[in-house]
């Protein structure tokens, strides 16, 4: 029963990794590659279908930890204070701007909401570089520690990869390049190895510190015969906003 | 301010401002529900307008109680590590529920809801807004099975230094929670239903166009707040069946004071809904000289509800989980006044201002009309700009 929610766990954060990180990774872009506001426009339309089903696997990732490692919710989080804080910020930023960016017309307005798109975004996958590292020493290393923002940078640069691939699989040449759902697969498991290089090397810890058997039981027969609808729904959204000459309308509501 | 009261200051203002925005979901969802079902049904395009303006005005608000949530998500094992070293076996439980039974189907079919317009199959697209409502009520289910288990501390025993879960179904049948989740849902009707009168009043008293629309949205609205206000009652009375000893009263004053309040107004709103509001329905719509007491009542289910959660909340002090864990020992150790202060200015700033622009952002839908709302305008672009790719 330990291993199949750390299977769980496992699951939620590295597919948190793989699907946040192309959103994350699109709004990394923004500034870069959106140089004219239709583009803008383009890009946050591409990402727009799958924002909502994306970043609430972190919030499955949050529910878990509580409920399956309650021991380790309080240690982790609040050795990490600041860093969490400063995370949670930066996400309310980048959803804040998603939601608010086409509320009003003006230049400012939609400006002003894309840049804090672009730095929400810098700050929590920077963030997930530097949270990574604290977890991969036991968060013996403070918060910010050069090893830890090294990690920081790479994680960018690789959710800045998978949203460029995932950009370049929804909108064919829009944006210069054409991938395949392969090369997409790919950018997707590079994004997710950091955080399953940590989750590996920190199995025997997290099963040591797993909620005892009758907690675990109601979990599992609460959750686990649900978990079909949670896949089914995930997949039905990738049915629906596949690629194709239709994949990006607008206006789109984000 | 020591360390401790900044730390419940930084619960208590983010927590207010999340239920702010969740309870207008929670009333906005199934009266949106309802009209897209009409919708599809009749394939008017009133219904289709009603759909989308106030779907429009639901997902804005929706917004705020997404980012203040994954705050509120993340607060327990930042600030309050006590509480889940002592009591987590048992209180994580209905908290990793909420995410993976209630809120990550929530969200993802609220996704497609709002990107589905055009592309879903007709039936499947309202599906999806009964999925959201079914899944919001849900979420705020197994929320209430949690705080009422810090409130009645049912199911669990406690095993050296932690406690242990014994019996799940008493976490669900806590005589906290039975009459407690009846009167939030029916506080959510209640909130819904009077911003739709309070919005559609003043539409109707700035004599706009759409009298038919708005006659229609008030009324709606009545029929909700009356039914609301009904079971937020009745439940709340209920209620004190199960509330603790010494709870209320002298030992707790803000606590009961915040009770008076709620109690008072609320009943007196309950008076004004269901023996004016309600027997008046078909008038409303064209009495002018009544439209901006409907329009200055808006605000006053949001105040109850803080009001409301101040009486539960306050009432549970000194205690996080009653008569087994303070408050003061639930919350992390080693945590500084720094820390809690700078956290506090930033999640109060940041999250504040975003609910200003929040209401600015409902009030300027209101004021725009049902005109072109953007929710649902990717169905109209024709020809679609796509194809020029």
């Amino acid at each position: 029963m330990e291993l199949l929610w750390f299977a769980v766990f496992t699951v939620l954060l590295t597919g948190y990794f793989a699907l946040e990180g192309f959103d994350l990774g699109v709004g990394l872009l923004l500034p870069l590659l959106g140089r004219t506001r239709a583009d803008r426009d383009r890009m946050v339309a591409a990402i727009a279908p799958y924002v909502l089903a994306n970043e609430v696997w972190l919030v499955a990732v949050g529910g878990t930890l509580a409920g399956v490692y309650p021991l380790l919710d309080g240690r982790v989080l609040s050795a990490l204070y600041p860093l969490v804080v400063a995370m949670l910020l930066s996400w309310v930023l980048r959803d804040a701007g998603l939601w608010f960016r086409r509320r009003a017309g003006g230049t400012v307005w939609r400006g002003f909401w894309d840049a804090a798109i672009a730095f929400g975004s810098l700050g929590l996958s920077a963030g997930w570089g530097m949270a990574l590292y604290a977890a991969a020493t036991g968060f013996q290393a403070p918060a910010v520690h050069p090893l830890g923002l090294l990690l920081g940078v790479v994680v960018t640069l690789l959710f800045a990869f998978h949203g460029w691939t995932f950009l370049a699989w929804r909108t064919p040449g829009v944006f210069g390049a054409a991938r395949s759902g392969r090369a997409l697969l790919v950018s997707g498991a590079a994004a997710a190895l950091p955080a399953l290089g940590v989750l590996v090397a920190a199995m025997p810890y997290l099963l040591e510190h797993t909620a005892p058997p009758a907690t675990l039981n109601v979990l599992s027969l609460m959750v686990l015969p649900v978990a079909p609808i949670l896949v089914g729904a995930q997949v039905w959204v990738w049915r629906t906003f596949r690629p194709g000459k239709d994949a990006v309308l607008l206006p789109s509501f984000f | 301010m020591d360390v401790l009261d900044l730390a419940r200051t930084q619960f208590a203002l983010t927590g207010s401002l999340h239920f702010l925005f969740v309870v207008l979901t929670l009333g906005l969802a199934p009266l949106v529900a309802i009209m897209h079902t009409r919708w599809a049904r009749t394939g008017q395009p009133l219904h289709e307008r009603m759909t989308r303006f106030w779907g429009q005005i639901y997902v804005i608000n929706y917004a705020l109680g997404i980012v203040t949530g994954l705050v509120m998500e993340f607060q327990f094992g930042l600030a309050w590590s006590g509480l889940t070293d002592y009591a987590g076996d048992v209180f994580g439980a209905p908290l990793a529920m909420e995410t993976l039974l209630a809120f990550f189907l929530e969200s993802t079919f609220l996704g497609l809801w709002i990107f589905g317009w055009g592309r879903l199959p007709k039936w499947a697209h309202v599906a999806c807004i009964w999925a959201v409502t079914l899944t919001a009520y849900a979420s705020a289910f197994f929320i209430m099975v949690a705080n009422s288990f810090l409130q009645n501390p049912a199911g669990a025993v406690a095993d050296g230094e932690r406690l242990r879960l014994a019996d799940f179904g008493a976490l669900l049948t806590n005589k906290a929670l039975t009459f407690s989740f009846p009167h939030v849902i029916g506080a959510g009707l209640f909130t819904g239903g009077m911003v739709l009168v309070g919005a559609s009043a003043y539409r109707l008293w700035r004599r706009a166009e759409e009298t038919e629309f708005f006659g229609r949205s008030l009324r709606t609205g009545v029929l909700a707040a009356a039914l609301g206000i009904m079971v937020t009652v009745a439940f709340g009375y209920a209620q004190f069946g199960g509330v603790a000893e010494g709870k209320f009263g002298s030992g707790n004053v803000p606590a009961s004071v915040a009770l008076g309040f709620m109690i008072e107004i609320g009943q007196l709103l309950a008076l004004v809904v269901l023996f004016v509001m309600l027997p008046l329905i078909r008038v409303l719509p064209r009495a002018r000289w009544a439209h901006p007491v409907l329009m200055l009542m808006t605000p006053l289910p949001f105040i109850l509800a803080i009001l409301g959660w101040m009486a539960r909340e306050i009432g549970r002090q000194p205690w996080m989980i009653w008569e087994r864990l303070t408050v003061a020992d639930a919350m992390t150790p080693g945590l500084t006044a720094g820390m809690v202060t700078t956290s506090l200015i930033g999640f109060t700033a940041v999250l504040g201002l975003l609910a200003v622009v929040d209401y600015v952002l409902i009030a300027r839908a209101i004021r725009r009309g049902p005109q072109a709302p953007d929710l649902g305008a990717t169905a109209e672009s024709t020809p679609s700009p796509a194809l020029t790719y």
